[in-house]
């Protein structure tokens, strides 16, 4: 790999292509960005210069949810051209949003600050996706991240052949160990006092080497009210009843399903989406009462809310001693 | 406990203005009775802002206008035959931890408040469940008073 000092100083994307090589093909030479303000014209065969090194734009970042693609034009999949590293960058770009959960809508932001602050405090630590922040030539905040080397957790738990019974026993506490320890992740931000901001199953992912849960994307951040993490526990919440039940449930896939199983009723399912079922043990009697407990915690019935991480796990980890001894 | 020594927790809302109201009604023809209006301050997040000029705007802003909330409840609670020197006014600055709700609770203790009044906006439970509710963890916590809550 050619040296990372550059003499005389390379300006062209042809140039610095040439001098560094990096381990893809380009097939467009476009044009060297100090500045990450416009980040709708920085696209494929661009370099990205900041924070001293250079990147070499492949594309734009897709979010894949549902089946659908959703382009992030201000996040760019990347090589660094010093090292050959894949990365990606994340430009600068404050967007305060509605985000709807259920019936409520959240005024939620979108800061590069609150991400920057957050990899500083996580730098070295394996539960959280690793990078470091740079200010461009106009100020803007990039974000330069490693990419996780593993997979979501969502995708991993959807592709497990087997029948839920054989993953509840077999495979499921081991899962739950994971998350636990991803749980007290999320307990470090909060010790801190930094919120996750948008905790989902997509943004926890599995790492190949170790099985090691790893969090990713903090840049979400939503006005501080009086239970300042709530939301987080509303999202550990969910994959709880994902990992739980090996995906969600909802009262039309009963319906159609087990048309003559147990009646599932609203107080059944989620405060917020009333269509899926929390109280997994009517659908799966082997799961135990205690960890039901934690479930129904989540349900439209509930009158008491887990508004800590402590408090959640102080039901949960004894739920998985009673897993491990069954 | 005194159960005279009353503090009303505010922060600057309609619900608010409902239980200095309250307040107000059933406590001027007490004798002795003494009233606190407390506002518990917590900046608005840095990170919502895109600089710093609109962050220390928005503070100045919110700054003003529980300056004239509290002057208003101030005028509020004498006018309905509260002595003077019997209404006063504290801010107190909060962070994210410890919460709103056990400022306050520690503000009653310390001050020795016998009487505890907030309004009440009514969330639903789904709102409960992500914003918190100062008024429910104020009743579930409060000890040595009595707790007021008006909607």
């Amino acid at each position: 790999m050619p040296e990372a000092v550059l003499q005389p100083p390379l300006l062209s994307v042809r140039a610095l292509v040439e001098h560094f090589k990096p381990p893809v093909g380009v097939g467009t030479y476009g044009t060297v960005f100090t500045d990450t303000t416009e980040f709708m014209s920085i696209s494929y065969g661009d370099v990205i210069k900041v924070g001293g090194a250079h990147y070499l734009v492949l594309g734009d970042e897709r979010e894949r949810r549902f089946g659908m693609e959703d382009p992030k034009f201000w996040v760019k999949r990347c090589i660094e051209l010093e090292s050959g590293q894949y990365r990606i960058l994340k430009l600068e770009f404050q967007e305060t949003f509605d985000q709807h959960i259920g019936p409520l809508t959240i005024t939620c932001h979108r800061s590069a600050a609150k991400e920057a602050r957050i990899l500083r405090l996580v730098a070295g630590d394996a539960r959280f996706m690793q990078g470091q922040a740079h200010r461009d030539e106009r100020g803007n905040l990039v974000r330069v991240l490693e990419r996780v080397a593993g997979r979501r957790l969502d995708l991993n738990v959807e592709d497990i052949h087997a029948d839920h019974r054989s993953y509840f026993f077999e495979l499921y506490p081991d899962i739950l160990e994971r998350f636990i320890r991803a749980c007290h992740a999320i307990h470090f931000l909060h010790s801190h006092g930094e919120s996750h901001g948008d905790i989902r199953r997509d943004h926890l992912y599995v790492d190949h080497a170790t099985g090691e849960y790893c969090w990713i994307d903090f840049d979400y951040g939503y006005d501080t009210t009086e239970n300042p993490f709530g939301l987080d526990l509303f999202g550990l919440g969910n994959i709880l009843a994902f990992i739980t039940g090996k995906g969600v449930h909802t009262t039309q896939d009963r319906s159609q399903d087990d048309p003559a199983g147990p009646a599932i009723t609203e107080s059944d399912c989620s405060l917020f989406f009333r269509h899926r079922i929390v109280n997994l043990r009517k659908l799966f009697p082997y799961v135990p009462e205690d960890l039901n407990r934690v479930l129904m915690h989540y349900s439209a019935t509930a009158e008491v809310y887990y508004e800590t991480v402590p408090e959640l796990l102080a039901d949960l980890e004894p739920c998985l001693h009673t897993l491990r001894r069954a | 406990m005194d159960f005279k020594n009353v503090l009303i927790a505010v922060d600057a809302s309609d619900n608010a203005r409902r239980a200095v109201d309250y307040a107000a009604t059933i406590l001027a023809p007490a004798p002795q009775t003494r009233v606190t209006l407390l506002y518990v301050e917590r900046a608005p997040g840095r990170d919502h802002f895109e600089t710093d000029e609109a962050w220390l705007n928005q503070c100045r802003l919110e700054h003003d206008r529980v300056f004239d909330f509290l002057k208003d409840a101030h005028a509020r609670l004498t006018e309905a035959g509260l002595p003077e020197e019997a209404v006063q006014e504290r801010k107190v600055l909060c962070s994210a931890e410890p919460s709103i709700a056990q400022t306050i609770l520690d503000v009653q203790q310390e001050g020795g408040y016998g009487t505890l009044i907030v309004g009440r906006r009514g969330l639903t439970k789904g709102e409960e469940f992500l914003f918190g509710s100062v008024s429910t963890k104020l009743v579930h916590n409060a000890k040595n008073c009595a707790v007021w809550v008006v909607q």
